[in-house]
C-alpha cells in the first residue's frame, strides 16, 4: 500500500517535471503517435494484401496488434524506469543513490520515470483492439473482458522482466547488451501477429523463453474463438500467468547479481 | 563499543584490460583497493577522511554504507553490519556525494523533499518541525519553490545537504562537499555542519581534498593511502612532522648581492627576488637574518609559513602515494 503511494507520489512529480517542457513533451508525444501509426499501416498494408494468415482474418490480426500496443505501450508508459534507463542507473552509479534509500531497489527504479508521451500509441492499441472487435465481430461477455484485462496485466509484467534481463547483463559487464533488445523490442514486432504464423524456433522462443504467446496469443485467440491449439478455457485463464512467472524468476536473479554489484565512480 | 567500528577490511577489484594485440583473453588485474583497514569512531565525533585520489576513501565510504561488500573484515556502524541489512542501515545515515545529485533535477525543491518524506516514511509533523529547522539553518526558505536546476552550486549543496539530513541520520557521510564552491558558501557550509553536529550529536565522516574544511571542522583526521590506514590522529600532529620548511623572499637596493649561506639552504633567484627556502631545526633562523643583512640593503623581506596544501603534498610523497 504504501509503495503504491510512493509509486504514485513519484509519478505525478514526474509528470509534472516532463511539463516543465511543454512544446517538447508535445511535439514528442506527436511523434510518437507518427510511429505507431506506422506500425499499424504495416499491418493493414498486410492484410489488405493477403487478407489471411493462416486461419486469422484482417480483425483477428488487427486484434492481436491491438493486444500487444496496448501491453507494450502500458509497461513502457508506467514502467519506463525499468524499460527505459536501468542500463544507464548501473553503468552511471545513480543505482548507489537508490541504495542509500530505505526502499526495495526495483521499486525505486520503478519510480525514477514514467513516459506518459506513449499515452498516443496505447491510444493507437485501443483503436486497433476496437476495429479488430467490430471486424472480427466477437462476443464480448464479462469472461471475455476478464480474460483480456489479465493477459494484458500479464504481457505487462513480462515486458518489465524481459528489460530487466538487460539490467543483469549490465551488473556483471557495466555495459548495455544490444542482445536483449531481440527479445523486448524483437519480441514486440514479432508477437503482435499470433505464434502459429512462425517456423518452430522462433515458437519456441516466444513460448518458452519469452512466453509472449502464452501470455497474448493464447488468451487472445480464445476471446476470437479460434483457440490456439485447441486448448480449453481454463487454459486461456491459466497460460497467461507464466508473463508473472517469467518477471518472478528473473527478480530473484536480479537480486543474485545485485550481489555482484560494485559501484562506479567515486 | 564504538559506534563505527572497522575490522580488518579487505576489498579487492579485478580490472579487466583491453585486450593486448595478438593475445586471445583479456588480461585481468586484480586491484587491493582496502588491504587491512581498522579504525573506530566514537558517536558525535567529525572525522576527516583524506588520501590522494584512488587511496581507497569512497571504497571505505561504500562499506561503511553497505552498498559494497568487503572481502574480507567486519564493520559495524551502531551494532548494525550495513550490508546485511542494507535497509535498515540506510535509515539511519545519510550521504551527500559533492559530485552527485540526490534530489529531483526538474522539480522544485520542496517537491523533492516531499518524495524523500515519502521514501524514507517520515511522520508529517516530524517532517515539518524538520524542514523548518534545516530550511532556517541553512538559509534557503526562499530556494524551496525553484526547481534544482535553476539553483547555483553553493544553494543546490545546502538543498542535497537538506535532503540528507530530513530523516535524522545519526551518521552523515560528505563525500568532497566542498567542492567548486565559492568562499561565501563554503564559509557557510561549515558552520551548518558544525551546528548539526553540536545540536543533534550526528557523527560526520568527510572525505575532502580542501585541507581548510578538514582545519575547520575536523579534530580527527585520518590519512588513507593505497588502502591503508597512514595515520590517525589530530591534523596539527600530523602537520607537525612535515612543516619544517620556511620559505624567506629577499629584496635587495643593490643588484647583485649574494648573501654567503651553507650548501644545505638554497637560494633561487627570480629578477630582483631571491627565494630561500630553509629549515629553522638545521639553520637557527636567527643566523640566516644576520647574514642576509651582511649582504647588503635589504629592501624588502617576507617570511612564509608553509602552505597547508604542500605539506599534504610533502605528507603524501613522503608516504610515497
Amino acid at each position: 500500500m504504501d509503495t503504491i503511494k510512493l509509486y504514485l507520489h513519484s509519478m505525478r512529480m514526474l509528470i509534472k517535471s516532463q511539463l516543465q517542457y511543454p512544446a517538447s513533451f508535445f511535439m514528442q508525444t506527436l511523434a510518437q503517435l507518427v510511429m505507431e501509426g506506422g506500425e499499424m499501416l504495416a499491418v493493414i498494408l498486410l492484410v489488405d494484401r493477403f487478407e489471411r494468415l493462416n486461419q486469422w482474418g484482417p480483425g483477428d490480426l488487427y486484434f492481436f496488434f491491438g493486444m500487444m500496443s496496448v501491453t507494450f505501450y502500458l509497461t513502457e508508459c508506467f514502467g519506463r524506469g525499468i524499460t527505459g534507463n536501468f542500463p544507464y542507473l548501473i553503468r552511471t552509479g545513480q543505482l548507489d543513490s537508490y541504495l542509500l534509500r530505505p526502499r526495495g531497489l526495483l521499486t525505486q527504479v520503478l519510480c525514477s520515470a514514467v513516459d506518459p508521451r506513449r499515452i498516443t500509441c496505447i491510444a493507437v492499441g485501443v483503436a486497433a483492439l476496437i476495429l479488430g472487435s467490430s471486424l472480427s465481430a466477437i462476443q464480448w461477455t464479462a469472461v471475455k473482458v476478464l480474460l483480456l484485462i489479465e493477459a494484458i496485466a500479464c504481457g505487462c509484467a513480462l515486458v518489465l522482466g524481459l528489460f530487466v534481463i538487460e539490467a543483469i547483463f549490465c551488473i556483471y559487464s557495466v555495459k548495455s547488451v544490444e542482445l536483449v533488445n531481440a527479445i523486448t523490442y524483437g519480441g514486440r514486432s514479432a508477437c503482435q501477429y499470433p505464434i502459429d504464423t512462425y517456423p518452430r524456433p522462433l515458437r519456441v522462443l516466444f513460448t518458452v523463453l519469452a512466453p509472449f504467446a502464452l501470455t497474448l496469443h493464447v488468451p487472445g485467440s480464445m476471446i476470437l474463438d479460434k483457440p490456439l491449439f485447441g486448448w480449453p478455457l481454463w487454459a486461456a485463464f491459466v497460460s497467461p500467468l507464466s508473463g508473472f512467472v517469467a518477471f518472478g524468476v528473473i527478480f530473484l536473479v536480479f537480486r543474485r547479481a545485485m550481489r555482484h554489484y560494485r559501484s562506479t565512480g567515486s | 563499543m564504538s559506534y563505527i567500528q572497522a575490522e580488518h577490511l579487505r576489498k579487492t577489484f579485478t580490472v579487466r584490460k583491453k585486450r593486448e594485440k595478438g593475445s586471445l583473453l583479456r588480461e585481468k588485474q586484480t586491484v587491493e583497493a582496502i588491504k587491512d583497514l581498522c579504525f573506530t569512531v566514537e558517536r558525535g565525533e567529525m572525522v576527516g577522511y583524506i588520501g590522494p585520489n584512488g587511496a581507497g576513501k569512497s571504497t571505505t565510504v561504500k562499506m561503511l554504507s553497505g552498498i559494497l561488500t568487503p572481502d574480507a573484515g567486519q564493520v559495524t556502524v551502531g551494532g548494525r553490519i550495513p550490508w546485511k541489512d542494507r535497509r535498515e542501515h540506510v535509515r539511519h545515515i545519510g550521504v551527500v556525494f559533492g559530485q552527485r545529485s540526490q534530489l529531483w533535477w526538474d522539480v522544485p525543491v520542496q517537491d523533492s523533499l516531499d518524495l524523500l518524506k515519502d521514501i524514507y516514511r517520515i511522520p508529517e509533523e516530524d517532517y515539518r518541525n524538520r524542514v523548518k529547522e534545516l530550511t532556517e539553518a541553512l538559509e534557503m526558505e526562499a530556494l524551496l519553490r525553484t526547481p534544482l536546476r535553476q539553483l547555483s552550486l553553493g544553494q543546490r549543496m545546502r538543498a542535497e545537504l537538506c535532503g540528507s539530513l530530513l530523516h535524522r541520520p545519526e551518521l552523515l557521510f560528505l563525500d568532497e562537499p566542498t567542492i567548486g564552491l565559492d568562499a561565501v558558501s563554503k564559509l557557510a557550509l561549515r558552520d551548518f555542519l558544525q551546528w548539526e553536529n553540536r545540536r543533534h550529536g550526528t557523527t560526520i565522516m568527510l572525505t575532502t581534498h580542501d585541507m581548510e574544511d578538514i582545519v575547520a571542522l575536523c579534530p580527527r583526521v585520518m590519512v588513507l593511502g593505497h588502502g591503508s590506514k597512514l595515520f590517525d590522529g589530530t591534523l596539527s600532529s600530523l602537520l607537525g612532522r612535515y612543516d619544517t620548511v620556511r620559505t624567506v623572499s629577499v629584496r635587495y637596493e643593490e643588484a647583485d648581492a649574494k648573501p654567503d649561506l651553507p650548501e644545505t639552504v638554497p637560494v633561487n633567484r627570480e629578477g630582483e627576488n631571491l627565494t630561500i627556502t630553509y629549515s629553522p631545526d638545521s639553520y637557527p633562523t636567527a643566523e640566516l637574518i644576520a647574514k642576509l643583512q651582511q649582504a647588503g640593503t635589504i629592501r624588502e623581506m617576507t617570511m612564509q609559513p608553509q602552505n597547508i596544501d604542500h605539506l599534504v603534498a610533502a605528507m603524501y610523497r613522503e608516504m610515497d602515494l
